[in-house]
């Protein structure tokens, strides 16, 4: 059990991890051939793990149902709108155009999900107004920051304040570029960290199984 | 004037709403018109689509779901008018699932505006599904990745692909990205490997984690939110909804300045309590 379980993912994990980070230095024919062969089995992975998620939610959800657990009624809610989308696209074989499928698309999922983004302007002025305070000096440059980009970054603030357009691109290009490659190096090299005690068989999270693992 | 400091402090987050709400409305109703600024990034980007010789390959990959329709699709919109205009040849496709539909209509509805023909002068993919993959399958042999395109055709067969076999035979991509995947995707497995160049849109919360990117030339032009849209409207001369919407986000910009210096004018008033 332990070998189906651990020790052959772990072996594959090792392989392939290996392989791939050989074969982008290889330009060889038989390389790229093998790289292409890789990434169509990944998509058709990515395909069935889909199907994979969309079975997990629906037999967590019916088991809510069964149970009557506390809130099973937004379960319901989704097993009928999943169903539904699911057998209009079916239905429309996936053409939105002129279909029930595009209706739903156009008229319930566009509106849900602008309205679901556009709250974050509501509570963006509110958090704003509750805790973007000076109470540092850290905390002053952050809000001056945040205001001259705000400022310079629409047509109003330009009109009322010259030169606060180039104030904003100055913040932007220099002390924003300087922070964000900052954090994309660190970023890159924990990435590199994980990924090689992953290929290795040192960090075992991805397996699941908890203290097993 | 303590106790009041302290009390507005304390303003009913409604009220907040409620002026949100009427600051973003009436500019809507009332446009001001003020004129828009073009930045450097933007100006690359369109720059970059005008030196395409007519019939090169322009690939648009538009990797948002409707969340973000208010910020990118004018973009597209502008792009895909842009690029018609020029006489380009236009391979679209999706890396998100939801955002199909859109990127569907998006296309169909610029083509047609143009009067161009699909499969000769546009082709729009579908959904790559596979995040990364989706582009290292591209990179790859694009009629392997998508054997057909979004409305069952063989690729192989379609004239817009004639001479396009991977991502090595495009022009210039654009990414059009609401996260992950998106412009970063593309760059880091696309341009870096099959070496094209690339281009992107995104929404501008995410805006300034591109810039290193953009100094480097690792990407060599950025539309910024709906600013960056608003700004390719006025290259183009099309004012559209982009243009139209940043008289509300200079009030929205505005009512939240507003909002920090009350409150820290309130805080300071207050013996910095609360």
């Amino acid at each position: 059990m332990r070998f189906w379980q651990q020790t052959l993912p772990i072996l594959i994990t090792f392989v392939f991890g290996l392989a791939l980070v050989l074969q982008y230095y290889v330009p060889h024919p038989a390389s790229e051939n093998f790289l292409q062969e890789i990434s169509l089995w990944s998509q058709i992975i990515a395909g069935f793990a889909i199907v994979l998620g969309v079975g997990s939610l629906l037999s967590s959800h019916s088991k809510k149902i069964v149970r009557q657990e506390s809130g099973w009624g937004y379960s319901a809610v989704l097993f009928v709108s999943m169903l539904t989308v699911f057998g209009a696209g079916l239905w429309a074989e996936g053409k939105s155009e002129g279909t029930f499928f595009g209706w739903l698309y156009d008229y319930v999922l566009v509106a849900l999900q602008g309205t679901m983004f556009s709250l974050l302007a509501f509570f963006v002025a509110s958090a704003a107004y509750r805790a973007f305070r000076a109470r540092t000096l850290e905390a002053t440059i952050l809000l001056s920051a945040a205001v001259l980009v705000m400022a310079g970054r629409v047509p109003l603030g330009e009109s009322l304040l010259p030169g606060v357009g180039a104030l904003a691109d100055w913040i932007m290009t220099v002390p924003n570029t300087a922070a964000q490659r900052g954090i994309l190096i660190g970023v890159s090299l924990g990435a590199i960290a994980t990924s090689i005690k992953i290929i290795f068989g040192i960090e075992r999270a991805y397996l699941g199984g908890g203290d097993d693992a | 004037m303590r106790k009041f400091a302290a009390r507005l402090l304390q303003l009913d987050r409604r009220f907040i709403f409620v002026l949100m709400s009427v600051v973003t409305v009436l500019p809507l109703l009332y446009p001001l018109g003020l004129p828009v600024r073009i930045s450097p990034e933007t100006q690359q980007l369109y720059d970059t689509l005008e030196r395409l010789p007519e019939r090169s390959v322009v690939l648009l990959s538009l990797d948002y779901d409707p969340a973000s329709k208010p910020e990118l699709y004018p973009m597209t919109v502008s792009l895909l008018r842009h690029a018609f205009a020029r006489n380009l040849r236009v391979v679209a496709l999706t890396l998100w699932p939801a955002g199909t539909s859109m990127a569907e209509s998006a296309i169909t509805h610029g083509a047609e505006e143009a009067g161009k023909k699909d499969g000769t002068d546009y082709v729009f993919l579908g959904y790559g599904p596979g995040e990364a993959n989706a582009i290292i399958s591209l990179g790859q042999g694009l009629t392997n990745a998508f054997p057909t395109d979004y409305a069952g055709r063989k690729t192989e067969t379609l004239p817009v692909l004639a001479g396009v076999r991977s991502l090595r035979d495009i022009d210039y991509a654009i990414s059009l990205s609401a996260g992950f995947p998106g412009l970063d995707t593309w760059y880091v497995y696309g341009k870096e490997k099959y070496g094209f160049e690339l281009g992107g849109g995104c929404t501008a919360v995410s805006a300034p984690k591109f810039y290193p990117l953009l100094q480097t030339g690792q990407i060599n032009g950025l539309l910024g939110g709906l600013r960056g849209a608003a700004e390719y409207e006025t290259l183009l001369n099309q004012s559209g909804k982009a243009t139209a919407g940043m008289d509300a986000q200079s009030a929205t910009h505005f009512l939240i300045i507003g909002l920090i210096m009350v409150c820290n004018v309130c805080y300071l008033l207050g013996g910095r309590k609360g």
